[in-house]
Parts: structure tokens; sequence; C-alpha cells
């Protein structure tokens, strides 16, 4: 009982999200501590497709098991419920956990409320002690991280993206079909009339070498307006704290840190961020880190390597006006 | 007619939150609170389905008796009946126990034929409860919702997914939870306004859910905090003052040191 860890692989056209590797990474040594067989599960619609999949081979997973449906293509909602149940019912796994995906946000809940199960969202870390598993996630207030249990198995959780590096075992997992009974309930309430690849690219943040990130220290869109003029002669993409997204300063997907994307650059620069926990999760990993804050005291300017007091405004109005001089 | 239940919640103001430094739950009966912004959108997406094919929509929320001046407010938007769900065993439950506890109150409202809700809240940010409430109600859900459409005796919605954008068609009843992108949120209505001291919530406690305690509330919920800490964060590094256009200039030097600069 309970000697399997259940992560939720997550394919679609016989592509592997990058999420359910980023996954794999915690999650083997959790399993390694804890004893456990580490198993991906995939559900898709096309066998050969799957199958397909390059990264398969090289997951740190112990097994791969694998479903198949043609009603599984769009991995409707409540269809993946029903068969992650079933699956959990059949072979009670220590715990349940699923990338910070749309899917995997849409799905686990699910997945939590049939097996009465607890689910822990944004976690970014585990701890193992004395044989019992803990979730590490940022929780209210300013630098506070929360370390959390389940009374209950399985144990499950949303793990936040780009959280974790994708690595790639040396040994190649057990790759099994499982097949479920007779009379499984294959429906779905959902039809799928239309479906559209995404318009515009995926931003380029999570994978940048330089961010230049804003906060509301900036007072304006267009004093924001003025990070994406510093990226272009940095060569950075731009990012923003919670707040200037919902200001409208900034598209929603350049929101950096727990509810948005993680980075690790080498290079960042903070204008007017105070550096609240929420955030620094998103961006602890950069190498180097530039605050520019009026307040000597904020949280961004202790993580910072280099700190300015400064009106950020007015500091970036300096910082173009020399940078283009010098072109 | 049918009936759309929009399922609102009040947060605490940014900046005005209290942590419980027992439970380290939030202490809502504190906070100063305000209408979770992405709840805006998920009434408009409802009022605007009775605008067009003559729904009822009632708005319910689940939280303390601060909850009430909101719930009034909600109403002058347009709704037709407001309802609290407040008791003390509810305090301090994760997302499952209060899942069950808005799956129970929507069974009391039963038929309905929709239940909307905002994405996520901003306090909570999980996005958990849409999914887990109509997961525990036997129903489909729609996450992540851009557009809602009633055509013909069905929904349609086109919601965002990870590797592109779906339209969705399912029949009555589901859960729904919707993106903040609309572009236009009505204002409230000035007669309703005036009229709204005599509105009054119908409160729901835990007399009418009849919940077994053990399932509610913080001995309801298998998410339990273990311990909470600081991180502590020690100053590493050098901090300039000066005038804008000096500190600028050391940037400079600095990104050119470390390569960053030709
Ligand atoms: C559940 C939850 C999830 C969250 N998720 C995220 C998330 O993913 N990402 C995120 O960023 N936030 C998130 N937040 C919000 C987070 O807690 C902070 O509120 C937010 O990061 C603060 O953004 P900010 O630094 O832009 O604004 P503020 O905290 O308001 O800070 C502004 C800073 O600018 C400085 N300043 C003011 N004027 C000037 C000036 N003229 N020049 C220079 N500096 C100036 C101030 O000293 C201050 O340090 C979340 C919150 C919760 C509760």
């Amino acid at each position: 009982m309970a000697e399997c860890i259940f992560a939720f692989g997550q394919c679609f056209e016989g592509k592997l999200h990058p999420a359910s590797l980023e996954i794999l990474t915690p999650l083997r040594e959790v399993a390694d501590r804890l004893n456990k067989r580490l198993i991906l599960i995939g559900l898709a619609d096309d066998k050969e497709k799957f199958l397909a999949i390059p990264e398969l081979k090289k997951l740190l997973a112990d097994e791969v098991w694998y479903i198949i449906h043609p009603n599984l293509k769009h991995l409707p909602d409540d269809l993946c419920e029903r068969v992650l149940v079933y699956l959990a019912s059949e072979h009670k796994p220590y715990g349940i956990f699923f990338p910070a995906t749309k899917k995997g946000l849409s799905v686990a809940p699910r997945v939590a409320g049939s097996l009465q199960a607890g689910l822990c969202a944004h976690v970014n870390a585990f701890e193992v002690k004395n044989g019992n598993l803990f979730l590490l996630r940022p929780t209210y207030g300013e630098n506070i991280i929360a370390k959390l249990t389940s009374q209950r198995l399985p144990i499950m959780a949303t793990l936040a993206l780009n959280a974790f590096p994708i690595k790639e075992a040396e040994k190649e997992p057990l790759i099994k079909e499982l097949k479920h009974p007779e009379g499984f309930d294959w429906s779905t309430k959902l039809t799928i009339k239309n479906f559209k690849p995404p318009k515009k690219e995926p931003s380029r943040l999570s994978v940048a070498k330089v961010v230049v990130a804003g906060g509301m220290g900036l007072k304006s869109k267009e004093n924001f307006q003025m990070l994406f003029e510093l990226a272009k002669i940095l060569k950075a993409e731009v990012g923003g704290t919670r707040p200037a997204v919902h200001a409208g300063w900034v598209e929603a997907d350049r929101m950096i840190g727990v509810s948005g994307v993680s980075v690790r650059p080498k290079l960042y620069l903070a204008f007017g961020i105070s550096g609240a926990i929420q955030h620094t999760v998103g961006m602890e990993g950069s190498e180097f880190i530039v605050s520019i804050n009026i307040d000597k005291e904020a949280p961004m300017m202790k993580m910072a390597h280099i700190g300015f007091v400064c009106d950020a405004p007015s500091f970036l109005k300096a910082l173009l006006r020399k940078l283009k001089a010098k072109d | 007619m049918g009936r759309i239940v929009v399922c609102i919640k009040g947060v605490p103001k940014p900046g005005t939150v209290k942590v419980d430094k027992e439970t380290h739950t939030l202490r809502r009966e504190s906070a100063e609170l305000i209408l979770n912004p992405p709840d805006r959108p998920a009434l408009e997406v409802a009022l605007r389905l009775k605008d067009q094919t003559n729904f009822e929509v009632i708005a319910i929320s689940m939280g303390p008796p601060n909850m009430v001046p909101l719930l009034q407010k909600v109403y002058a938007l347009g709704v037709d009946d407001i309802y609290l769900i407040s008791d003390r065993a509810f305090a301090g439950s994760d997302t499952l126990a209060t899942s069950r506890i808005l799956a129970k109150a929507l069974s009391l409202l039963s038929p309905f034929d929709l239940v909307v809700m905002g994405a996520r809240s901003i306090d909570g940010e999980t996005g958990q409860v849409p999914p887990e409430t109509a997961s525990l109600l036997n129903l489909p859900s729609i996450t992540y919702v851009k557009e809602l459409r009633f055509v013909d005796g069905k929904f349609i919605a086109i919601r965002e997914d990870d590797f592109g954008e779906e339209e969705v068609e399912f029949s009555p009843a589901a859960v729904v939870s919707i993106v903040p992108e609309i572009d236009y949120v009505r204002p409230p209505s000035l007669k309703r306004l005036l009229s709204l001291k005599e509105i009054t919530p119908k409160i729901l406690t835990n007399a009418e859910l009849n919940l077994d305690e053990a399932s509610i509330g913080l001995s309801g919920s298998p998410t339990q905090v273990a311990d909470v800490f600081e991180k502590t964060l020690v100053s590493r590094g050098e901090i300039f003052e000066g005038e804008p256009d000096e500190l600028a200039e050391k940037l400079i030097e600095v990104l050119k040191e470390k390569g960053f600069l030709a």
C-alpha cells in the first residue's frame, strides 16, 4: 500500500508538457528518500504518437503508465478525473502530483474532491523528515513560508511552474500500457467544437538570461514602458509584479512569482519592486540581482547584490539617456 | 426560466491581512473585505446571460458576517437574490472543506443551470474551488473561460488551455470559472443602490446545510499547516545613494564589468 507516487504527465499530440518533466526532478528525490516508485501517468488518444515522445526514455520516473482512448485527445477534465481516480483506487498511491499548468490546475482539484484528499497549491519545495513528507509554499504576509502536511493519503499538490530544473535519467523507465476494465465509463460531458493553437508566441521570459522587471514603484504605465526600451538594449525580457499586471501595465504572462512564472536569469534588474515573497520565490534563483528602490529597507534591496536608493522612473530615464548616447 | 448561481468571495484588502498565529490561517473577521476582483467579471458574465436569456441570477458567498455590505453591493448590480453562507464551524476550511460547503449550499439552491465563479481568489490564488466543487456535485467544470454563450439550450465557452484555445460545448448544469478578461462591467443601478438597506441576504448556517462538523472547518481540512517560518534576509550587497545620473552611470559600469554591456 502507498508504495508509489503518481506524477501527471500532460501530453497533447505527441508532446509532453515540459512542466511534467520539471516536477519529476523533486519527486525523484522524494521517491528515493521515502522508498517509493515514481510513476508518470500519461493519458492520450494515440498510442504511436505517445510512444514517440522523445523524452520518454530519459524520464526520471521508474515507470510510465499510459492509457489510450480517443476521448482523451483534449484531456477533458471530467474524464481525466475518472481515469485518475480509478487508478488511485486500484493502486492506492502515496501521493499524486500535477504541474501547475492550466490542465493540472483544472484536473487536480477534481481528483482531490473525488478522493476527499487535501490539495496544496504553488508548492515549490519538499522536505522529508522521519518518513513524512512536507510541502513548502510561500504564504500570506511578507516573507513567510508555510510547511504543509496532509492528514490523509494520497498527498496531493500542484507544483509551481519553472521551479525545478529538468533532469534526465541514465536508466530507461519501464513503459507499459494500462487497460481499463470492460464497461469503464469513457464518456465526457465536454465537446470540443474547435481548437486553435496560440496566436502569439509564448513569452521567453522563463528562459531569459537577462530580466528587467518592474513593480508599483514605477508609478505609471508610461514609466513601465521604458522597461521595454531597456530590454531591447540589454537583450532582456520584461517581467512585472502582480500589482503591476493588475494595473494593466504589463501582460499577465509576464508576471513573475508564485502566481506567474519563475525565472533564473544571470541578471535581474528590479525597478520599484518591494520583494514580497510571492514575487521573490519566482526570481531568487537569479545570479546577480540589482534593485532600484526609494526604500533602503525593502526586502528586494536586501536580496540585491547591488541596490540603488533612487526614484525608479528618474533612474530609468537617466539610464536610457546614457545608454542611447553611447550608441 | 433557468437559474445561475454566482459564487463570490470577500478577500482582505491588500495590506490589511492578518494571520492567526495559532492556526496560520487568514483572519477574515479583522480584515477589511473587498470583492475578490476576478469575481467581478464572473458576475458580469452571469448578468449578460440574464439580459439575453432571462436567467435568474443568485449570488452566494461563504464568509463572515462582514460580507453583508459586499453582497448588498452585488445586489445593486442586478442579481435577483443574495445568500450568505456563514457559520463559525466553517472557519479555517481548506479548499476541500470549502468546496464541500459550497456544494451543499448549491444543492439546496438546485435546480440550477450554471454555477459561475472567478478563476481564482487573490488571497489564496489556488483556483481550486470551482473544479473541486464541481467534482463534489458530479458536474463538469470548465475553467479559464473567456467567453460564454447560451445557444439552443447549450452553453458554448471559449477557454484557454496550455496548448491553445478551446471552444467547448456543454449542457446544463455545469460549473465555470471566468478569467478576468472582460472588456466592460456594468455599474450598479442607482435605483437599487437607494433601496439597499432593505435588502439583506438570506443566511444559510450549518443548521441548514447540516454537514458533519468533522468534514468542515479546520477539522475537516486534510491540509494542515505544520509550521511557518520566516525567510530572514541579510543584506548581501552594496547600497548606493545619490542622484539618478551618477547612480545610472554606476550601474552601466557594473553591467560592463560583468559583460552584460559591450
Ligand atoms: C496568494 C498570493 C499570491 C501572489 N502572487 C504574486 C506573484 O506571483 N507575483 C507577484 O509579484 N506578487 C504576488 N503577490 C503579491 C505580493 O504579495 C506583493 O503584493 C507584490 O509582489 C508587490 O508588488 P510590488 O513590489 O510591485 O508593489 P509594492 O509592494 O507596493 O512595492 C512597491 C515598491 O516600490 C517602492 N517605491 C515606491 N515608490 C518608488 C519610487 N518612486 N521609486 C522606486 N521605488 C519606489 C516601494 O518602496 C516598494 O518597495 C501575491 C499575493 C498573494 C496574497
